[in-house]
């Protein structure tokens, strides 16, 4: 499901939610004439697998079990994922970027505007970096971080800890247009020092095609054909 | 109490290995000198005896420096080992062949307590020491049958020494052994106790903090379902703002995870439920829980301009905290209209910056701190 480009305007996206009540939120969220319809729902990932849908919502806290550890089995068949939950710890945030979500929005700051922008950039496969992610991409000391550089970890920083994207601008004395780049350079680089996952490969096709990163500085996705899985974290 | 009881356990060491050490210097002098001197005259050569009492006397005063400043024998002893066995080899060579047995050959009775002193504390202090005590033996041993003092009594002579030698050596080792060990698991457990009660004592604090914030937001959510119930329209954005609060502080509560907060977090914890309490809607994602330890004064200065800007919210804040092994950095967003900002950030002495901006109607303060890498 959800492995082509986008076919028509209407992205579509499934909910696994266990809470009504979000449920019902997201729905009024994705009411027309937004290009966003939900075609499955359900509190358990069982109860919306063989869906067919561009983008997969999830919420991590199913029935008080945690399903951080199924994320990388949902994405490995191509699923775009979003993470959708409160814990937003930058640890639990790296695990799930990790195993290949592509994107995840904290339950505590979501708004209707910035839930489908992140939906929308997901199903194109351009990167997005929502600020629970910002956060944890900036604060990763893991042995296989990516190299950031100081302008793009401090984009990421002051993104999650300011106001706007014009603030983080200002602060730093650039375009809003180049925070923004820096940010989704940082993105791209994190999906290429992660484990390989076929949602990643699509997302540095994407940066490849959109100029955003050069073929050569992307070398996990450069290796991707030739190698075998085992050989593909750096 | 634990400390106290890390003191006995320390003393422990310190008086048995002093033991050993009043034990070997007592029988050096009142037995080994007393039979050198009273016997000068039935040595073959007495000034070697002389001078084996004084290499022995050498290599006593080493091992006692060691255990005195340590409690434990020297690091490095092989060397000391053999030239106490050359001790006794001496003392055996001074003695005329008859007198190997007799009271005068004082090096192989004797040298078994410096065995004890250089091997005390070791960490392979049974395999040392029996090696040692072996090594004495069979020199004397080989010195009989050099001697050709093999007979009956001779050999019977030489049992009862070097088994009264050995038992009241290896005896003393032992039972000191015996008396550290258990001194030392007195102190683990004694720290493990006090461990747990410290651990206990938090997580009270802690669970008896969250009851009492768990009570604050069921009376919110009673008086909003109340207010619902009485007819309250849930399309007002008074209402609606009411719940949102309430479901954060809800969600906040879920998310900490953190048996005993970091004292910064803490802080900001206080400071928000405050703003709270003035009908401010705070956003606050998980802290983390692995802030790196501060120097001092650094966590006044990364809060002071913070902890500012969200006392003076006028309806809503965001508090955010992020960390790494060298940097922490805290940051408020709020509607705070009367907070001045300084236009170019602010050095403090601790080495935190602290940097102000105001954009559409918030003002956002950033505190960072940078350890060095």
């Amino acid at each position: 499901m959800g492995q082509q480009h986008l076919a028509g305007p209407v992205v579509t996206v499934a909910l696994v939610e266990d809470h009504q009540v979000v449920v019902d939120g997201v729905r009024s969220w994705f009411a027309p004439p937004t290009p966003v319809e939900l075609v499955a729902q359900g509190p358990t990932i069982e109860s919306v697998r063989g869906t067919a849908a561009d983008v997969l919502l999830l919420d991590l806290n199913l029935n008080g079990t945690m399903v951080v550890d199924r994320v990388a089995e949902l994405c490995a068949g191509g699923q775009r994922v979003i993470v959708f939950s409160e814990h937003e710890e930058p640890e639990i945030v790296r695990r799930v970027l990790d195993a290949g979500a592509s994107a995840f929005i904290g339950k505590g700051r979501a708004t209707r505007e910035s839930c489908l922008e992140t939906i929308l950039e997901v199903a194109a496969d351009r990167p997005t970096v929502t600020p629970p992610m910002a956060q944890a991409i900036a604060t990763d000391e893991g042995p296989h971080r990516p190299q950031l550089s100081d302008k793009e970890r401090a984009a990421l920083l002051y993104w999650f800890q300011s106001m706007s994207k014009a603030s983080v601008a200002a602060r730093m004395g650039i375009k809003e247009r180049t925070v923004r780049q820096y940010i989704d350079r940082a993105r791209v680089k994190y999906a290429a020092a992660g484990r390989p996952a076929p949602t990643k490969e699509k997302l540095l096709i994407c940066a490849i095609q959109d100029g955003l990163v050069r073929p050569d500085e992307v070398t996990v996705y450069t290796s991707l054909a030739a190698q075998a899985p085992a050989d593909r974290r750096e | 109490m634990t400390e106290e009881i890390e003191q006995v356990a320390r003393r422990y060491a310190r008086y048995t290995a002093l033991g050993a050490v009043v034990i070997a210097g007592v029988w050096h002098l009142g037995y080994d000198l007393t039979v050198t001197l009273t016997g000068w005259s039935s040595f073959r050569w007495p000034w070697v005896a002389l001078a084996a009492w004084v290499l022995y006397s050498a290599i006593f005063a080493v091992g006692a420096l060691t255990l005195s400043r340590t409690s434990r024998g020297p690091g490095r002893i092989l060397e000391l080992a053999l030239a106490t066995l050359a001790v006794d080899v001496a003392v055996i060579v001074a003695s005329r062949p008859e007198e190997l047995l007799g009271i005068s050959d004082w090096g192989w009775g004797s040298i078994g307590w410096i065995g004890v002193m250089l091997t005390w504390g070791r960490p392979r202090w049974r395999t040392e020491i029996i090696a040692f005590l072996s090594a004495n033996a069979g020199i004397m041993l080989a010195a009989m049958a050099v001697a050709g003092a093999l007979d009956r009594v001779s050999i019977a002579k030489y049992l009862v020494v070097i088994a009264g030698g050995v038992t009241m050596q290896l005896g003393y080792m032992a039972g000191c052994h015996l008396l550290r060990t258990r001194a030392e698991e007195t102190v683990l457990l004694a720290r493990k106790l006090a461990a747990d009660d410290a651990w206990r004592e938090s997580a009270q604090r802690i669970h008896a903090d969250r009851l009492r914030r768990y009570e604050a937001i069921r009376d919110v959510a009673e008086s909003l379902l109340t207010q619902l119930a009485d007819g309250a329209d849930p399309g007002d954005p008074r209402v609606r703002e009411d719940c949102t609060a309430g479901a954060m502080r809800l969600r906040r509560l879920i998310t900490e995870r953190e048996d005993v907060p970091d004292e910064l977090v803490s802080v900001l914890r206080e400071r928000i439920d405050a703003a709270e309490r003035r009908q401010v809607l705070v956003t606050a994602p998980p802290f983390g829980e692995h802030l790196p330890a501060l120097p001092d004064g650094v966590r006044e200065d990364l809060l002071r301009a913070p902890v500012r800007a969200l006392d003076g919210a006028r309806t809503r804040a965001r508090v955010t905290v992020s960390a790494m092994s060298t940097m922490v950095s805290v940051a408020v967003v709020a509607d705070n209209d009367d907070l001045p900002i300084s236009p170019t950030p602010v050095h403090e002495a601790s080495g935190v910056v602290v940097s102000y901006q105001r954009l559409g109607g918030e003002v956002w303060v950033n505190s960072i701190w940078q350890g060095p890498s």
